[in-house]
């Protein structure tokens, strides 16, 4: 009986530790392979992106030394989180946040805010809940939403659909839309789907292997609220290189429904969903944890292409005149006969 | 077959020591309650959220009734917990806070055996609720990691009643271990959105100690100055669970303070009868 009530205490007094999570070294050594191990444990993109991590950790970890200083371990860091070529990956610090541009910066922008506002409206639009909206010539209704995190309501959308009306076509312009919340991409798609759709898939890690994955979950969109105003006329997405995140989401929904048109340039993708940790000095990384997949099951991590036919770049000298000719695609797109 | 035999005549004992009580006397059985509030230190892990320690403070008040039950109150007392706790921890670089808020209920039954006149031990049995998240404030996408857990608990409480000169001192201990259960967490990188969408195959696991334990250690002194007593002591907590490669620990040390006081409720119309007998819930 006695050898048993001592298993139990022995039992007791193990458990617990098995689950204990030590707090690690901070040290040059100990952040490096504390950055490098939340990566190869979360990050989601490593096969898509035929990426060799223990390769990229042979490569830095050599550039580590306990003599250097905090910001030659961030340069490191930094460029080590580069390889993955992910807009969605950064290590911030209280110096210095890094950040990987190319995604945006090697494309044209193929955006300007201040030709849209003046040479299209004359600076005078209607704006409500991150939405800017008005009529634009040949009787075009005109939105713009340039982020995904302005929280907007279905109210808000309702009453820019409700002026727009008489509108023969619309524009919505997520160019330099850097993303947001989801829920917002949701509430927006609502007002464009009569019955439900399919939005696409998401899955997630399982465990701490580069293939440790959940079945992909399709997920659906539902029809705004009986009552709302709803919106069947064609529609024409304006996008760009920096069209990212949520907003390369909200591209990838709209681009199968029968009416909508993405016009502009590739998105810079950016779909998978981000997930934060943090090194043993305080620095916090964020990576991309959760991989979207398109309604038709595609990864959209490189971007959501143009519709066929609609791709269209900015004209610079065109601009000098005051036409942005991506939007002027869209116009004669909407009002040419379907 | 002989231990549903015994099992049968166990049962059997306990009703008839029930009628006994019934039939003897009126047991009056006044309600032990007291409320505790704790302060201390807490450090929270949860590998969800980050996989750095986070140390700081805790917080808690309990109210916590005892009271002999009525079926057998010679030799069975009930318990009643209720216990909010909010735990504020930073981590090293202080950069960063975790927040832990739980709420916890729990309900249970003792057996009291008399050792000697003045220690008691009770053994029992309780099922626990609990709710909760843990929040990271730094973090955009996974900035919660809620929990949620129904267990059955080995639990119990010793009593140790004296005096030191002329004062009357009531130190007990009380210990809860789950044993098994039920409890919520979300899969190894699942974002609580994807949950939002839907998708809920997973969330929930059986507990058992290799992937869920808690150990909760209350030891408190009740001076009795007079009708309402004055109760100090220790709260410690050790909350460990691992599923789904994620690990959470929260511990909890805290210095416990508070009143106490046995209430009886009475029928003015039936009054007390000269055979009443005050039955105490915890000795």
């Amino acid at each position: 009986m006695m050898k048993h009530v001592y298993s139990l205490i022995l039992l007791l007094l193990v458990l617990p530790a098995c689950h204990t999570v030590d707090e690690p070294a901070d040290s040059p050594d100990s952040n490096f392979e504390a950055l490098w191990k939340i990566l190869d444990e979360h990050y989601c993109f490593f096969a898509d992106k035929d990426i060799d991590w223990n390769a990229v950790h042979d490569r830095y970890a050599p550039k580590i030394s306990d003599e250097m200083t905090r910001e030659e371990l961030f340069d490191v860091c930094a460029a080590m989180l580069d390889e993955l070529k992910d807009g969605h990956t950064n290590l911030s610090s209280a110096f210095n946040t890094s950040y990987y541009r190319e995604w945006w910066s090697a494309y044209p922008q193929n955006y300007s805010a201040r030709l849209v506002e003046q040479c299209y409206f004359n600076f005078n639009y209607l704006s409500t809940a991150g939405l800017q909206y008005g009529f634009i010539s040949d009787n075009i209704g005109y939105i713009r939403y340039s982020s995904f995190s302005s929280p907007v309501g279905s109210g808000n959308i309702g009453n820019a659909l409700y002026y727009l009306r008489t509108a023969t076509g619309l524009i919505i312009d997520i160019r330099d839309n850097g993303g947001g919340d989801l829920t917002n991409v949701e509430t927006l798609v609502s007002h464009f789907i009569t019955e439900p759709v399919l939005a696409g898939y998401i899955c997630h890690k399982t465990g701490p292997g580069h293939d440790d994955f959940s079945e992909p979950y399709a997920f659906y969109y539902n029809p705004a609220p009986e009552g709302s105003v709803m919106w069947t006329k064609p529609v024409a997405v304006l996008t760009n290189r920096s069209t990212f995140s949520a907003a390369n989401n909200f591209a990838s929904i709209m681009s199968l429904l029968p009416q909508v048109s993405i016009v502009g340039a590739t998105t810079g993708g950016g779909s998978g969903m981000p997930f934060n940790s943090e090194l043993p000095c305080g620095w916090h990384v964020r990576f991309s944890a959760c991989p979207i997949y398109d309604a038709q099951g595609h990864l959209t991590e490189n971007g959501v292409e143009p519709s066929p036919g609609c791709a269209v770049d900015l004209d610079p000298l065109q601009a000098l005149d005051g036409h942005d000719t991506i939007i002027d695609f869209a116009i004669s797109l909407l009002t040419s006969p379907q | 077959m002989r231990r549903v035999l015994l099992l049968m005549m166990a049962a059997l004992a306990v009703l008839t020591a029930a009628a006994d009580d019934d039939a003897d006397v009126t047991a009056l059985r006044p309600v032990h309650s007291a409320y505790l509030l704790e302060a201390g230190g807490s450090r929270l892990a949860d590998t969800y959220l980050s996989p750095i320690p986070y140390e700081g403070i805790h917080f808690g008040f309990t109210y916590q009734r005892y009271q002999a039950m009525k079926f057998s109150p010679d030799r069975w007392t009930m318990s009643l917990t209720l216990r909010l706790g909010l735990d504020k921890t930073d981590n090293r670089a202080r950069n960063s806070s975790m927040w832990d808020l739980s709420l916890t209920a729990d309900w249970g039954m003792m057996r009291r055996y008399s050792i000697n006149r003045w220690l008691t031990l009770a053994p029992g049995a309780s099922t626990t609720l609990t709710g909760g998240a843990i929040y990271a404030a730094a973090n955009s996408n996974n900035p919660v990691s809620a929990k949620a857990s129904w267990t059955v608990n080995f639990t119990g409480l010793a009593t140790a009643r004296f005096h030191i000169k002329r004062l009357p001192v009531t130190v007990t201990y009380r210990p809860t271990l789950p044993v098994v259960g039920a409890f919520f967490s979300p899969d190894y990188g699942e974002l609580y959105y994807e949950i939002y969408l839907g998708n809920s195959s997973g969330l929930a696991h059986a507990a058992w100690w290799d992937n869920y334990f808690l150990l909760d250690n209350l030891v408190t002194a009740q001076l009795e100055f007079g009708s309402t007593y004055l109760s100090v002591g220790y709260h410690g907590s050790i909350f460990s669970t691992r599923v789904n490669h994620l690990t959470t620990n929260i511990f909890t040390h805290s210095f416990v303070i508070g009143i106490a006081g046995e209430w009886l409720s009475l029928n003015p119309r039936k009054g007390i009868t000269e055979r009443a007998r005050v039955i105490h819930a915890l000795y």
